[in-house]
């Protein structure tokens, strides 16, 4: 395929450069590099297990059981990934969705950045121009994360920060409130685009309201794993009913 | 202090690896994860201009900037200096890497905060991940891709459009339930209710950091309006059974 038939800022087939080779190339970097740690770590933990107390046996064991309670967890995120494929393409998904990042992070800042370009997510807006700053903040903003944890980790090592001595309450609201001020402004920012979006948000909220009080009831961990898969799942089939009814007029 | 303890010594070489390796991947990563969008600005033929991608991730340090700090800070003391160049990188720490290597603290009987619980976490950190780049591949970069090319386009054309809504109605209920905080969740409510439906209608440029004002100023107010009476200086670490932002 010609690549200059493909990459045009103002053409709205997000998939023709969100897939480009180069992409898949380095999001499987990303995976080589994981596969990489991992070896390095499983060796020096075989290593250091006689000086622990710990036997070859329980090693594996560890693994196994590591490995064993990832499957759901992991089922559950590749599923909420195949729902963004649409808008983010193979490559970013896994990178950003499926390893780094999270989906409402991700989501939340993809969605920042193209507000920033006076565009939507997905709709007639959604150019690849916009996608590639949307791409590019969300990744630099993930970023931030890794460059945080590389800087803090070995001050927290040598003791040179010491959280006794940050108030505690700063610790729990900040956060807490940057988070819900986040998702309340940004969910919120959804209502006015159309009745389709203020369906679809109402669905999918109603739906993960059901799915965690169900989950707290039954007791049941796992139907609060798959809660944002079932949820974005419902929302996406109760609008496209809506949409194919023609009960709102399209965004 | 050159120990000759042998034991201490084998510890002392885990650490060193783990430090130096774990950076160095961690680093590898971030440039593999940068790489990509790199490529798509400057080298594809977009002709992106630079100054949209410095307006944005503003904004979205504005949003988010906070926890870039606080939740390394808040998941070392339960992961140890091993395991977070792992976990920052994997992802999906609270939902998957933590419960994971709780299971394998507790088949094996090793205490989180001892040499054994952190070997263990290491291992089930691993295993975790590996199991997971697997369904990853096979479920999102095989079969979901095979998927979206098989879809009819008008089912992708509502997927596209309403996505964006369709998850931040289950995310927004999943942080305010994992938060429970009623007091917090009414002020960003009202803040952020305020600001979409108030503020930026009557003042457009601000659009642009909305969700940025958004969220100082429900900080801000959350902190002075925050339950003094109920102030438990005691606790050491907010442990939350969901992340909603960085799972």
């Amino acid at each position: 395929m010609n690549l200059r038939t493909v990459v045009d800022g103002a053409s709205t087939d997000i998939l023709s450069v969100a897939n480009l080779p180069v992409l898949w190339i380095c999001a499987l970097g990303v995976f080589a590099v994981i596969v990489v740690q991992t070896v390095i770590y499983v060796r020096a933990a075989r290593v250091a297990a006689p000086a622990a107390g710990m036997s070859p046996g329980e090693l594996r064991t560890s693994f196994r059981a590591g490995a064993v309670s990832a499957v759901g967890p992991s089922l559950a995120v590749a599923l909420v990934a195949v729902a963004l494929l649409t808008v983010f393409g193979t490559p970013a998904v896994l990178v950003r969705i499926g390893l780094i990042g999270s989906v409402s992070f991700e989501t939340g800042a993809a969605s920042i950045a193209a507000g920033t370009m006076g565009a939507d997510l997905g709709g007639p807006t959604y150019t690849q121009d916009v996608f590639a700053v949307a791409f590019m903040a969300m990744s630099l903003g993930g970023a931030m994360w890794m460059l945080a944890t590389l800087i803090f980790t070995p001050l927290l090592k040598r003791g040179d920060v010491n959280l006794r001595k940050v108030n505690p309450a700063v610790m729990t609201i900040v956060p807490g409130a940057a988070l819900l001020g986040a998702f309340f402004a940004l969910g919120l920012g959804e209502l006015p685009k159309s009745g389709n979006h203020v369906v679809a948000f109402l669905a999918s909220a109603a739906a993960m309201a059901v799915c965690l009080g169900v989950a707290k009831v039954l007791r049941r961990r796992w139907i609060r794993e798959w809660a944002l898969g079932f949820a974005i799942l419902t929302a996406l089939v109760v609008t496209y009913f809506t949409v194919g009814a023609g009960l709102f007029p399209v965004a | 202090m050159t120990s000759v303890n042998p034991s201490a010594s084998a510890l002392r070489d885990f650490d060193a690896t783990t430090a130096r390796w774990g950076r160095l991947t961690m680093i590898a990563g971030l440039l593999f994860a940068l790489a990509g969008p790199t490529y798509l600005v400057f080298f594809s033929g977009l002709e992106v201009d630079q100054a949209k991608i410095w307006t944005a991730l503003l904004a979205i340090a504005g949003t988010f900037g906070v926890l870039w700090f606080v939740e390394p800070l808040t998941y070392y003391p339960i992961l140890g200096q091993a395991s977070m160049y792992q976990a920052f990188m994997i992802g999906n720490i609270s939902n998957k890497l933590l419960p994971s290597a709780l299971i394998a603290q507790s088949a094996i009987g090793a205490k989180p905060g001892t040499r054994r619980g952190e070997l263990a976490a290491v291992m089930a950190i691993g295993g975790a991940a590996m199991v997971h780049l697997i369904s990853l591949l096979v479920f999102v970069g095989f079969l979901g891709s095979w998927l979206v090319s098989v879809v009819p386009a008008e089912i992708i054309a509502v997927v596209q459009t309403y996505i964006l809504p369709s998850v931040l109605g289950a995310v927004l209920v999943q942080a305010i339930v994992s938060t429970r905080n009623l007091r917090v969740t009414v002020i960003a409510g009202v803040v952020a209710a305020s600001v979409v439906f108030l503020l930026v209608p009557a003042v457009p440029t601000l659009a642009f950091f909305g969700t940025a004002i958004a969220v100082i100023s429900t900080a801000v107010l959350a902190w002075f309006l925050r339950d003094r009476s109920a102030a438990s200086p005691s606790q050491p670490v907010p442990e939350r059974e969901e992340e909603p932002a960085r799972d």
